[in-house]
């Protein structure tokens, strides 16, 4: 691996081609040719993303980025734009201390919930102080910074997994401190119990307060830019190149006279700094914190990002952040149900398009689809007058359609969804095992069923979909690319 | 912060019982995530939520059979007839989510298969969710097999067997001991003694060697799942029968509790997992016994941190060698 | 590789510039500051009201609090269909799931609702934290938003919500109060144990029922729980002496109050079990013997009835009953906001102060209006008296009789 590890090497000249360059050897490059002829979407992003330099891509991010403002409303900003960059932020710090230096730290969050909580002490009327954020944030990051040091002295010794369980350990104990642990500090309890700190005082810029949606999301912007650029030179640099030898093999770093100790010390309090910064964004966006704040969905939200994006990639951060913010956002219950009904019905049809080749085999699927649809109706209407012309909900302009095409029981077969929804779940897998011809056929009842779980049992319950439907991606997109979006595939060396 | 309660023996005693039928209970779900790591270094976040369908299986099966009030038939083969069908259900899950979500990783790098695990899990949770609702579902032990159930005068397995020195143990205690005990030796006899036992041994050891020498190496790592689901499918109708309350959620806290437990047992190895549950199911008693439960999981995280500071691959762990 | 680095430094810091710029002038551009304009802008805006009106409902429909937060929805979505069903206009929802205890979600629902210009006001959301971080966007998008669980007296006598903040339940001071007037001089109880269940709505109890007990010179022995976490009370239960005669449960799941309580009971300890209004759940919190402070439902009343009927699939669901109430007044301001043809939320928010809902057609059991002004321990956004909490003694055969 050259150096920038974390950036996906630049296509080979033609030239070059089949000839293994110095320090990739012949599996490497084969995955690299492959990866070279993809076709299709895929093939056209990945190029697209390793062909623009660096600041190329920090460029179209950023120009981006800075137009949601003008175009998105303030509650679609604020779930949108906003929360993604959060995502990043934390995503980042994550990346130096899993991505960079392999240290699989499940007590992130600890340090991401210590940033805003200290920054809600020392902003807020629990104690009458109200520091300006230019001062603050400093303090708060550096002692965030100086936590992760701490924390990390004693782990310097665990490996993997057993790190893995003391972090995690950590981050509980945290939340348990701060939700029932609360000490008495002049006469008032710390944290808050389970309460928290309420009434945090707004970001300021030297006194200029940022109370908008608009100008937060600026700021963060700001933020984001101004660290993907450092971290970009720092993973290039010296320490950035060490952190990957001791993430690829510590021991073998060891004997490189690296100082892997300090090293991983470095990167705990590197990525806790970070998560401290996030921490006091976090902390005036929501004007009050609580120990449910930081618990463990939060991590796992930061993990998926990194891991899915790529670990070590910080393209492949951003680009994480903003697939699963953005994914886990589209299927908000908040969105009105026709809405979603437009995009489940769209996304099919895209994914059969992009799936299903030559056109006319498409083309038959989806006759048959709509026939299978049609004939099923009639031939419940007739066995079962009883099970169908139920409502459609907020069906809009399709409803008819809808109606005529999907059997939906009126209400009282409230089981129905259910079945249907286990035959789908049973159907995709069974259909994952077919090939050739008879995977074409298959397709066409499973399309219809899962229209039928969509109108019968989805929109009844859009928060829960949301979290299958949000499940199932992960599965998926880790089973299509195991090493993340941007992630370099690496040789495991036996 | 509360004082402790001067010592006696008696409530020593009694938390030792609780902490002791709790710990059987963790020890459990820490054999299916020991297994699994064992052979796969794979964290297998979604076996919390195996647990929870095996808890779900058997209260199935109890309503199906009339419900606790007025079962059909008696109470001794219901539970058996509830052990069984939990077991052999999850058991199946666990070999579908390793087929479906795992298997298609296995070369991927190893952080991989951790975001399909909690892919899995949030699945599994939302299904059951979507299908039956968020409230709890009850076993209602208490008062399973009760003559008077109207007087709240509790069943068989919640009556005290005996009270020796104030310290109360009731029947389900020692059912759940009993039938945890049972299930340990019976997998440390199938892991020591048979064929397939060596092939999971072997596997565990160099799965690309065992893999040479002609072990089916799929169908190893799907009897492995098997049994650790298996395992928590037990767990799960052991924790219904013990605390009654199921319900969507359950997987996740006693998911971490098995994790933590197999971790400080030393994560891999079969005893360790045991002792590991049984220490922790301990820990937790004896801290909210004595110093309550506001700092009870204060100190729990601390004992187990200072374990593994201690010796850093867990109580009986072996640490690796490291080949250069 | 140098002087590309450098291009790519000085292309960075030319777009950090240029952005700074953008941002700041954006940021003072004058039309655009903060709260109020946004306040006036949807605040005062139209909505042509058709056959259709939205509202939305708030509630931790998934996640640790699923439980509680399904019933919220259900009962909502149950007075949405008896609504539609009744009467010409329809009543459509919005629903927010807000995964109870992480508030970063519920601020994330409060801003889509608030930025949603057809929702007209809001029933929810669930918890007291909830309620603190979701009332920046509510007001800033003025609308008003009617909770059906958050009891936490400050939110209401602190003022600052007041016009846009209301609740269908009575706040904690009132409950804790009764709660210990009944302990001490009812069940002259002389050593009680206190637990709370680690989180915002039991420890405000807790804190009320202790300080009132301890200030009569009772022995109280405060306990500590996480009911959400925690599945085995055993060794808790070892901790409380078989002398104490009252143990108060401020719980909100009632299935593990039921378990405290069987073990309770298996330890061969006698202690009276006293539970808040959480624990108002005839179907899943039965110990003979046991209290619990409730408004005063009819359970036998048709609503209730036909929700058991209904959705409710055989339960009561009582938790969720407030939820039903909230809309019920929602659905009020709504109707006469659209008499002319178009509503604002402005108007709704001054239709739910208004509001008067007669005992006859309330689902509380009493009239519901609405307090203006701080008048301890009530503060606007409350119900007015006779808004109170009564109590419930479960008898041996688990049934739930109202004692004076």
């Amino acid at each position: 691996m050259g150096p920038g590890g974390d950036i996906p090497n630049r296509p080979v000249p033609p030239d070059e081609r089949g000839r293994p360059r110095v320090g990739v050897d012949e599996w490497v490059a084969q995955v690299e040719e492959r990866r070279e002829a993809r076709t299709g979407l895929t093939g056209l992003v990945t190029r697209f993303v390793s062909a623009v330099p660096p600041a190329g891509r920090l460029a179209v991010f950023g120009a981006a980025a800075a137009t949601l403002p003008f175009w998105m409303n303030r509650g679609d900003l604020f779930t949108y734009g906003i929360f993604t960059l959060l995502y990043i932020l934390l995503g980042l710090g994550l990346n130096i201390v899993v991505g960079y230096a392999g240290l699989l730290d499940l007590g992130y969050v600890a340090f991401f919930g210590f940033g805003a909580y200290f920054y809600a002490e020392l902003s807020s009327p629990q104690y009458g102080i109200h520091w300006p954020s230019a001062a603050s944030i400093p303090v708060v990051v550096v002692a965030t910074a100086l936590l992760g040091l701490v924390l990390g002295i004693p782990s310097r010794r665990l490996l993997g997994d057993y790190l893995a369980i003391v972090t995690l350990f950590f981050g509980q104990a945290f939340v348990v401190f701060v939700n029932v642990g609360n000490p008495t500090v002049a006469g008032k309890g710390l944290t808050g119990g389970p309460n928290g700190l309420a009434e945090i005082d707004p970001l300021d810029v030297f006194g200029y307060e940022l109370t908008t949606r608009t100008q937060q999301f600026y700021l963060m912007l700001i933020a984001c830019l101004v660290l993907l650029t450092g971290l970009h030179f720092l993973s290039e640099s010296r320490t950035g190149r060490a952190w990957r030898a001791l993430r690829e093999d510590p021991l073998a770093a060891e004997t490189m006279t690296i100082p892997v100790k300090r090293l991983k010390l470095m990167a705990f309090a590197f990525g806790a700094g970070i998560a401290g910064l996030a921490g006091c964004i976090f902390a005036t966006l929501l004007t009050a914190v609580s120990s449910g704040n930081f618990d463990v969905p939060i991590l796992i939200t930061i993990y998926a990002v990194v891991i899915l994006g790529g670990l070590g990639s910080l393209t492949g951060v951003v680009l994480g952040a903003i697939v699963i913010n953005v994914s886990f956002q589209f299927l908000a219950p908040e969105n009105p149900p026709g809405n979603a009904r437009l995009l489940f019905y769209a996304i099919t049809l895209l994914l059969l398009a992009l799936g299903v080749r030559p056109w006319w085999r498409l083309g038959a699927i989806l006759a048959g689809v709509v026939g299978l649809g049609v004939a099923t109706q009639t031939f419940v209407e007739a066995v079962a007058p009883g099970w169908t012309g139920g409502p459609v909900v907020d069906g809009g302009r399709l409803a008819g359609a809808i109606s005529q095409w999907v059997v939906i029981p009126p209400a009282g077969h409230g089981r129905f969804g259910s079945f249907a929804y286990v035959g789908l779940v049973v159907a995709i897998l069974v259909l994952t095992r077919l090939r050739g011809w008879i995977r074409t056929a298959a397709l066409v009842p499973v399309v219809y069923l899962a229209a039928l779980v969509w109108e019968n049992s989805f929109v009844e319950q859009p928060a829960v979909a949301r979290w299958i439907l949000f499940g199932s991606l992960l599965i998926v997109l880790m089973t299509i690319r195991p090493q993340g979006l941007l992630g370099t595939p690496r040789v495991e060396v036996a | 912060m509360d004082l402790p309660l001067v010592f006696d023996s008696q409530l020593a005693t009694q938390l030792f019982v609780n902490g002791l039928t709790l710990g059987s209970l963790y020890a459990l779900i820490a054999l299916g995530y020991s297994m699994v790591y064992g052979i796969l270094k794979l964290l297998n976040f979604a076996h919390g939520d195996v647990y929870m369908v095996g808890a779900f299986i058997g209260y199935a099966i109890l309503n199906g059979l009339g419900g606790p009030i007025s079962p059909t038939i008696a109470v001794a083969p219901l539970i058996v007839l509830m052990f069984l069908g939990a077991m052999l259900g999850s058991g199946a899950l666990g070999v579908v989510i390793e087929r479906f979500a795992y298997r298609p990783l296995r070369d991927a790098p190893r952080i991989a298969p951790l975001i399909s695990a909690l892919g899995v899990s949030f699945f599994l949770e939302n299904s059951v969710l979507l299908l039956l609702g968020a409230q709890f579902r009850t076993y209602n032990s208490f008062l399973l097999g009760s003559d008077h159930p109207k007087q709240f005068i509790p069943g068989p397995l919640s009556d005290a067997v005996f009270v020796v020195n104030g310290v109360n143990v009731q029947l389900v205690q020692i059912l759940v001991l009993a039938t945890a005990l049972g299930l340990m030796v019976a997998l440390t006899l199938l892991v020591a003694r048979t064929q397939i036992g060596k092939a999971m041994r072997a596997t565990a050891f160099d799965r690309e060697a065992a893999a040479m020498m002609g072990i089916d190496v799929d169908r190893v790592i799907a009897v492995t799942f098997f049994l650790g689901s298996l395992l928590a499918g037990a767990a799960g109708v052991m924790f219904g029968l013990l605390f009654s309350q199921v319900y969507h959620l359950m997987g996740f806290t006693a998911g971490l509790k098995g994790f933590t437990a197999a971790v400080v047992g030393g994560i891999g190895s079969i005893p360790g997992a045991m002792l590991g549950g049984v220490l922790v199911g301990l820990a937790e008693a004896y801290a909210t016994g004595y110093f309550g439960g506001r700092w009870s999981d204060l100190i729990v995280f601390g004992i187990l941190i200072f374990v593994l500071l201690v010796r850093p691959s867990g109580l009986l762990g072996t640490r690796a060698i490291q080949k250069v | 590789m140098r002087s590309r680095r450098a291009t790519a430094v000085a292309a960075l810091l030319a777009l950090g510039a240029a952005l700074a710029v953008v941002a700041a002038a954006y940021a003072t551009t004058p039309e655009r500051p903060a709260a109020p304009a946004a306040q006036s802008g949807s605040d005062a805006a139209l909505v042509k009201c058709g056959k259709n009106r939205t509202i939305g409902v708030a509630a931790p429909i998934t996640g640790p609090a699923g439980s509680l937060g399904q019933q919220q929805l259900t009962w909502a979505k149950y007075f949405v269909t008896r609504y539609n069903r009744s009467h010409k206009n329809k009543l459509q929802v919005v629903q927010g799931d807000t995964q109870l205890p992480d508030t970063a979600q519920a601020i994330q629902v409060a801003e889509r609702l608030a930025s949603n210009s057809s929702v007209l006001g809001v029933v929810g959301p669930a918890g007291s934290q909830e309620v603190q971080v979701s009332t920046g966007p509510f007001k800033a998008g003025g609308l008003a938003f009617i909770t059906g669980s958050a009891t936490r007296t400050t939110l209401t006598t602190d003022g600052t919500r007041k016009g846009y903040f209301y609740r269908t339940v009575p706040n904690d001071d009132q409950q804790g109060g009764r709660v210990a007037n009944y302990i001490r001089s009812k069940l002259n109880a002389s050593r009680v144990a206190v637990i709370d269940a680690q989180n915002s709505y039991s420890t405000g109890l807790s804190d009320t029922v202790e300080k009132l007990l301890k200030a009569a010179g009772v022995n109280v022995q405060r306990e500590s729980v996480n009911e959400a976490t925690v599945s085995d009370f055993s060794s808790l239960v070892a901790r409380i002496p078989a002398s104490t005669q009252v143990v108060y449960v401020p719980w909100q799941l009632a299935p593990k109050a039921q378990l405290f309580g069987q073990q309770l009971r298996a330890a061969g300890k006698t202690a009276t079990l006293f539970g808040s209004d959480g624990l108002n759940d005839p179907d899943n919190f039965k110990i003979p013997g046991s209290y619990v402070s409730a408004f005063p439902v009819n359970v036998s009343s048709p609503i209730v009835k036909a929700y058991r009927q209904g959705p409710g699939g055989g339960k009561n669901d009582l938790f969720g009953l407030p939820s039903y109430a909230a809309a019920d007044v929602l659905a009020r301001a709504v109707d006469k906001a659209c008499a002319n043809g178009s509503a604002s939320r402005a108007e709704v928010r001054k239709f739910v102060a208004q509001t008067n809902i007669p005992k006859s057609q309330s689902v509380l059991g009493f009239r519901i209006r609405y307090t203006q002004s701080v008048k301890l321990p009530l503060g606007p956004g409350d119900m007015q008296v006779p808004a109170n909490y009564i109590l419930y003694r479960i008898n041996n055969n688990g049934v739930y009789v109202r004692v004076p």
